[in-house]
């Protein structure tokens, strides 16, 4: 009996398989493709989500999750996408590269999803890339790596580029007449190549990182990096890294009682880097999505009105604001929203959509993709913010 | 020179922390034989018990002698659930046995507490700065207390007779059960000793370390090679390992390279275990087996 399972089982596997593949192969037609089970236009509309809910990246997953539950729901009160029921699947990837891997290969090949949203971070993230490319899924991460997205056919995101955070932070160190930068990064793959990005973008100003020391994202002891920046002597230090790991690491500076200005990067826009940073973070300036200064944003701001709905939903859902993770899981959530409600569920078309994205207001800034940039975002996506008596302030002098 | 000073002395807090945790693991060890791998979970239910209770009103210290007493319970517990029932306890099978306890314990704290690492308020906030070495207060608390809690332990299981009577059960089982010794009460004792110890371990390093639901795994791996260092049986090993475990990370993170700072300790256990297998505090006549 059991030997007779086991041998349906795997024919129906196979079986399964055959039928996505010839589903892929006629996918081209536009009409009516989509990979197996989701191949008929009448069935669930499926969306995975692979987030970092627990692990080092739980500050940001959480609220991810929690921005995509809120928008799940509102959808289906609206009664779907043209009448047909949306699903969400969510993944814990644990926060690990093969733990996200896994997620991908789950969502893809047993649920057989029509999109993947995810990973929260940069490591994860570039784990699913080869999965999507292979297996031709549309895929929107919510990470910072511009690495995620170079040179890839099936994967945009939603989070600003390092690249355009650091031309953000290199136009605000020349303007404060800056030269030398301390850099304390992340040395998972949020931090990787961040060194050599501000020596090449800083290069034309004369701005140049003198030490780099490194963190593990879920670190707690940050003395020694610390240490270290205050010896390099540099004229601004970056903390670059992700909440709780980069509010210790402030902490530890201003402990330390060292005087140079500080920066941080876009991935500190939650309440948990408020919390454990708490009065250290005070003065520190970084480049941050609209989301956490919404309230002083002027009333002409084209995102205005669309990030302050969302924040209401959100408080009214969670009893707290939503972070600026969420905001790149909103994001991610209506592109991925809009491109099923033009295309249907055929996979190249969906693709095809999400590159010619042009002018999409969503809440980290207005997206414009193309061929070659499948973020859709530039460096007018980030507002310069600081700290203030524990509250999120814009900087007056935006340095541009 | 104020470097120096800087990492040691940073180095020397982190240190007490695990030097807290492998007390933990030598007062069961030197018991029963028994390697309990949920230490470090012990450490961090405190922590988040402290944490929930401080956010729910409780004023700062009643938070603290909840959670050491709560913790200190489960470790009770633990013993008569898990320890207690097994006929023939070899450290293998403890290990087994302790290792889905940890997990388990984990799983629970997930789900109570949720995913985030918060951290406790400290007992005094604030710090001050000494020739350019900047101190917490929290630090000499940590370093303050577990002096003291590592001076009681070693004196009970050194200096008191029911203290001798818990280690002749590990010496010598059928010797101390002829003069009257009851091996279950001596093994129940020492979880309760491991579990007061790893709980204020836990509320001591929450403020400056932070505690999350898997913060117990490092610690607990950390506070094993501590005791590791000791030869396992020693409290006084146990304490010097743990402080030279710390003193190391952080010189190793400051002058040689951050990314190392972790393999520190398993560096230093692969290369005890194969040169003196028996600590390098203790005798080699120590030995066990």
């Amino acid at each position: 009996m059991g030997r007779r399972t086991a041998t349906t089982r795997t024919a129906a596997l196979l079986a399964a398989m055959t039928l996505s593949l010839a589903a892929c192969a006629e996918s081209d037609d536009g009409g009516g493709g989509g990979g197996g089970g989701s191949a008929d236009e009448t069935g669930p509309i499926k969306i995975g989500a692979v987030l970092d809910i627990t692990g080092a990246g739980a500050s940001l997953g959480v609220p991810e999750r929690q921005a995509l539950e809120l928008l799940a729901g509102q959808l289906e009160e609206e009664g779907g996408i043209d009448g047909r029921e949306v699903e969400l699947i969510i993944e814990d990837n644990q926060s690990t590269e093969d733990g996200a891997a896994k997620a991908m290969n789950k969502l893809v090949n047993e649920d057989e999803v029509d999109i993947v949203l995810g990973a929260s971070r940069t490591g994860p993230s570039l784990a699913m890339r080869p999965i999507a490319e292979s297996t031709e899924t549309p895929m929107i991460s919510l990470a910072a790596n511009q690495a995620i997205v170079e040179d890839s056919e099936w994967v945009f995101k939603t989070a600003q580029n390092d690249r355009v955070v650091i031309e953000r932070m290199i136009d605000y160190m020349a303007e404060q007449g800056w030269s030398t930068i301390g850099l304390a990064r992340d040395a998972s793959g949020f931090g990787e190549g961040v060194a050599e990005m501000f020596d090449e973008i800083g290069a034309e100003k004369g701005i140049s990182v003198v030490a780099t020391e490194k963190f593990a994202p879920d670190a707690t002891d940050f003395t020694a990096q610390m240490v270290n920046l205050r010896d390099a002597g540099a004229d601004v230090n970056v903390i670059w890294g992700i909440p709780p790991a980069a509010g210790l690491a402030q902490r530890a500076y201003d402990q330390l009682g060292i005087e140079t200005p500080v920066m941080q990067s876009h991935g500190i826009g939650n309440q948990v880097f408020l919390d454990t940073a708490g009065d250290a973070a005070e003065g520190m300036v970084a480049p941050l999505g609209r989301l956490v200064v919404a309230e002083q944003l002027p009333e002409d701001d084209p995102q205005k009105e669309i990030i302050t709905s969302f924040i209401d939903d959100y408080t009214a859902e969670y009893g707290a604001g939503p972070s600026t993770f969420s905001g790149h899981a909103y994001d991610a959530w209506q592109l991925a929203v809009d491109a099923l409600s033009e295309e249907g569920t055929d996979p190249q078309a969906i693709r095809d959509h999400l590159e010619s994205i042009t002018d999409f207001t969503g809440i980290s800034g207005v997206f414009t993709m193309t061929p070659e940039d499948h973020a859709g975002l530039s460096k007018e996506a980030l507002a310069l913010v600081t700290v203030e008596n524990g509250q999120w302030q814009l900087v007056p002098d935006q340095g541009d | 020179m104020t470097d120096l000073l800087q990492l040691l002395f940073a180095g020397l807090s982190q240190g007490a922390v695990y030097a807290l945790v492998a007390i933990g693991f030598v007062a069961i060890f030197t018991v029963s034989g028994v390697i309990n791998l949920a230490q470090g979970e012990f450490a961090a239910l405190a922590g988040l018990v402290a944490i929930s209770a401080v956010s729910s009103g409780l004023p700062l210290l009643a938070a603290v002698v909840l959670a050491v007493v709560s913790v200190a319970l489960v470790a009770v517990i633990m013993e008569r659930l898990v320890i207690f029932p097994v006929k023939r306890m070899t450290t293998l099978v403890s290990l087994i046995l302790t290792l889905g306890v940890s997990t388990g314990l984990k799983a629970l704290m997930l789900l109570v507490y949720g995913p985030n690492a918060e951290g406790l308020t400290p007992l005094t906030p604030g710090g001050f700065s000494v020739a350019g070495v900047s101190i917490r207060y929290q630090e000499l608390w940590i370093l303050l207390i577990a002096g003291i809690v590592s001076l009681a332990v070693y004196w009970f299981y050194e200096r008191t007779l029911a203290g001798k009577s818990l280690r002749a059960c590990a010496e010598q089982p059928v010797a101390a059960r002829l003069v009257g010794i009851s091996l279950t009460k001596a093994s129940l004792i020492s979880f309760l000793i491991a579990g007061t110890v790893g709980a204020i371990a836990g509320v001591l390093a929450s403020p400056i370390f932070f505690t999350s639901w898997e913060s117990g795994l490092t610690l607990g791996l950390k506070g094993f090679v501590a005791a590791t260092l000791g030869g396992l049986i020693s409290v006084r090993g146990a304490v010097l390992g743990g402080l030279l475990l710390g003193v190391l990370e952080t010189l190793t993170a400051g002058y040689i390279s951050t990314g190392l700072r972790d393999a520190v300790a398993f560096l230093l256990l692969i290369i005890v275990l194969v040169a003196r297998p028996a600590g390098i505090f203790g005798r080699s006549a120590e030995a066990r087996v």
